[in-house]
């Protein structure tokens, strides 16, 4: 009986002992990170479809709405080592008309202080493959074979007041970008992408018998990259705000004026070029103290 | 005491093992539906819409078959007044009434009464895909505060019931089916009680809608690297996915959005004026929603006429000149629609060739004589 009850002493305390050892083992280093992406001009939460918006070229225009894709995130430890979220396959979509887009959870980061955020805007060339996704909203994203294929980097959809007066439509859609030979078919290459507008870029356009041929694609995705202090811990989300300033998109290193540029630019490079350069000074990240 | 306490553990046991039988058989011991797979190509979406409490079996799908061709649909048995779906919803004619309609001139619909639908018709194809609502403003919708108003199952009981369409009672449906020699076996089979409710007429005849899917035109064979395109339907695909060509493709897809649709709704630019009170704004009261409809899909758009909510184009050929040439400009034109300051995309007489070679590329004619999808030989009463 005695034999019985120490037998069972011990196996109680094997038990206990083992329970206690588990739950040592099970010490969770990691956070997340909520990156709140928010679309402002000027300081302000974008207020759609109203004509309330100026840009240095002079040009009043309102916003309609914005998809578009981030990707490869980085976050940079103070001893320069980097984590990457590998949550969604590392590609995000953002949709102005789908605000649980806007929120974007990022779980499984080690705890610790980070001093830099780095991402991608659109998709880089390895990502950028045709079909990658066949769910909407992702895949209404896709950007036309004939064009470099893959998926718009953004949509931004919204009007203009023309020099005519005329509140007109355009598509700030950057991708892509395609260099055309100056001839094509024999017959004489009167489109002129670079001085393109809205009357012009148009007229006369006959493809794909007169269409120039594409000479070579061009990638105009940029990283984005910013020194930013935060930390991740393991008892609550980090949350980190990403403010894509849309009025520096016309505003950046080089005016953009619609004017110039007319309603669609998927196949003017020169566009996407202006784009890429100003979108470097686009986005700001900070530390969302709510 | 450990008698009792055995015979205890007994009754215990044997109550549980009663129970556990009787329950079963009161719900699914004998109800053994099989799942109705789709089949998937790709690039087709993976995610299917398909309701948590209307899952698709072969035995619904099959009664949602005779529901939807079925005239008695409309509660009644006198031969003038029977109508179904399949009344207006024809199957060569991609499940719309079509311009060629022997009772609806011009593809214009009317119900039993003769008071016109509201917009003419949209086809029902790869509805399984669509996640933004059904009809052309998109009036049900799944997170709709109204419940009654969220699904195709809703679409059902509206068009029963509707004035402008078959015009029924729901009790007075549900009764004449229960006492229709071979329903209520095939009710059993379906959803396990040969009880006829209008909520499982709702759930068979969705099924049936869920099961119209169209994944094999010219285009689809093309993308599968099955046949070659003619030379002609490959310029006009350049011309629909290009911003300089017809710029079809924001809105109506391409190969990577093979439902030729986004399902979204959009002003496209037909009026400036906007005094239709069906529209998108009907449904989300924002004002820059007035004149804005569903894009539908392309798939076997020729058999689709008349085209536009109202059916104001009666040819293809309309509604490309309309894209080339008539878009007219207004505060609540959509963006994409960017062409619209110079009145279209202005297509020459073969570019609109070409692109109308590609859009009738989009044609599944299997889908159009699909044996599965046609108006049963015989109804369950049939002898």
């Amino acid at each position: 009986m005695n034999a019985f009850k120490l037998l069972f002493i011990a196996l109680f305390f094997l038990i206990l002992t083992s329970c206690s050892k588990e739950s040592d083992e099970k010490v969770d280093e990691t956070g997340s990170i909520i990156l709140k992406v928010v679309h402002t001009i000027d300081s302000q939460i974008l207020k759609k479809d109203s004509l309330i918006y100026k840009n240095k070229a002079g040009n009043e225009y309102l916003i309609s709405n914005i998809q578009w894709f981030i990707s490869d995130i980085e976050l940079v430890k103070p001893d320069g080592t980097t984590i990457k979220p590998t949550i969604d396959d590392g590609v995000f979509y953002v949709d102005t008309d789908l605000i649980s887009t806007c929120s974007i959870q990022l779980p499984g980061l080690p705890s610790g202080e980070y001093i830099a955020f780095k991402f991608t805007f659109g998709l880089n060339e390895l990502a950028n493959t045709n079909y990658r996704f066949v769910n909407p909203p992702e895949s209404f994203m896709f950007w036309p074979e004939y064009l470099g294929g893959g998926y718009h980097y953004m949509k931004l959809n919204g009007k203009w007041m023309n020099q005519d007066g005329q509140l007109a439509p355009f598509n700030f859609h950057l991708g892509i970008g395609q260099n055309y030979y100056e001839k094509s078919n024999g017959l004489t290459d009167y489109f002129d992408f670079g001085q393109s507008s809205s009357y012009t870029h148009c007229e006369g356009f006959n493809p794909p018998y007169s269409l120039p041929e594409v000479s070579s694609f061009v990638q105009n995705y940029f990283e984005v990259s910013q020194n930013i202090d935060f930390s991740v811990f393991q008892e609550s989300d980090c949350i980190i705000k990403l403010e894509m300033q849309i009025e520096k998109w016309f505003d950046g290193e080089q005016s953009y004026n619609h004017n110039d540029w007319g309603g669609s630019i998927m196949q003017q490079q020169n566009a996407q070029e202006v784009a890429r350069k100003n979108g470097l000074s686009v986005f700001h990240l900070s530390v969302d103290n709510f | 005491m450990f008698r009792f306490e055995r015979h205890l553990l007994t009754i215990i046991f044997a109550s549980l093992f009663i129970f556990g039988c009787s329950d079963k058989d009161n719900n699914t011991e004998s109800f053994k539906a099989a799942p109705y797979l789709i089949d998937i190509p790709f690039p087709f979406p993976t995610n299917l819409n398909i309701p948590s409490d209307n899952p698709m079996t072969v035995e619904g799908v099959n009664l949602g078959r005779f529901l939807f061709y079925d005239g008695r649909l409309s509660g009644r048995t006198h031969p003038d007044s029977l109508m179904s779906c399949g009344t207006c919803h024809i199957q060569s004619n991609n499940f719309e009434a079509g311009i060629n309609h022997p009772l609806f001139q011009g593809g214009y619909v009317h119900g039993i009464s003769g008071e016109k639908t509201t917009h003419v018709m949209l086809p029902l194809l790869n509805l399984v895909w669509n996640f933004s609502g059904y009809g052309w403003n998109g009036f049900l919708y799944a997170d709709n505060p109204d419940p009654y108003f969220t699904s195709i199952e809703d679409f059902v009981r509206i068009a029963v019931t509707a004035e402008n369409e078959l015009m029924g009672d729901t009790i007075q449906v549900k009764n004449l089916f229960q006492h229709i020699d071979g329903y209520p076996v095939l009710f059993e089979k379906a959803f396990g009680s040969d009880i006829v409710t209008f909520d499982r007429i709702e759930k068979a005849i969705a099924q049936f809608v869920r099961s119209l899917i169209s994944t094999n035109s010219r285009f689809d064979k093309y993308i599968r690297g099955e046949l070659q395109l003619s030379q002609s339907e490959l310029n006009g695909y350049v011309l629909f996915t290009t911003e300089e060509g017809a710029d079809c493709f924001h809105c109506h897809g391409g190969s990577a959005n093979p439902l030729f649709t986004t399902h979204l709704f959009y002003n496209n630019g037909k009026d400036t004026l906007f005094g239709d009170q069906s529209d998108r704004f009907s449904v989300t009261g924002v004002e820059i929603d007035r004149g804005k409809y569903k894009a539908p899909t392309l798939r076997n758009i020729a058999f689709s006429a008349p085209y536009m909510h109202d059916g104001r184009y009666k040819t293809l050929d309309e509604v490309i000149d309309f894209y080339s040439s008539g878009v007219q400009l207004s505060p609540y034109i959509d963006p994409l629609m960017h062409h619209a300051v110079r009145g279209g995309v202005h297509l020459t007489i073969q570019e609109k060739a070409d692109l109308k070679s590609f859009i009738l590329s989009l044609q599944d004619d299997n889908f159009l004589v699909n044996p599965e999808f046609s108006v049963p030989a015989k109804f369950p009463d049939d002898k």
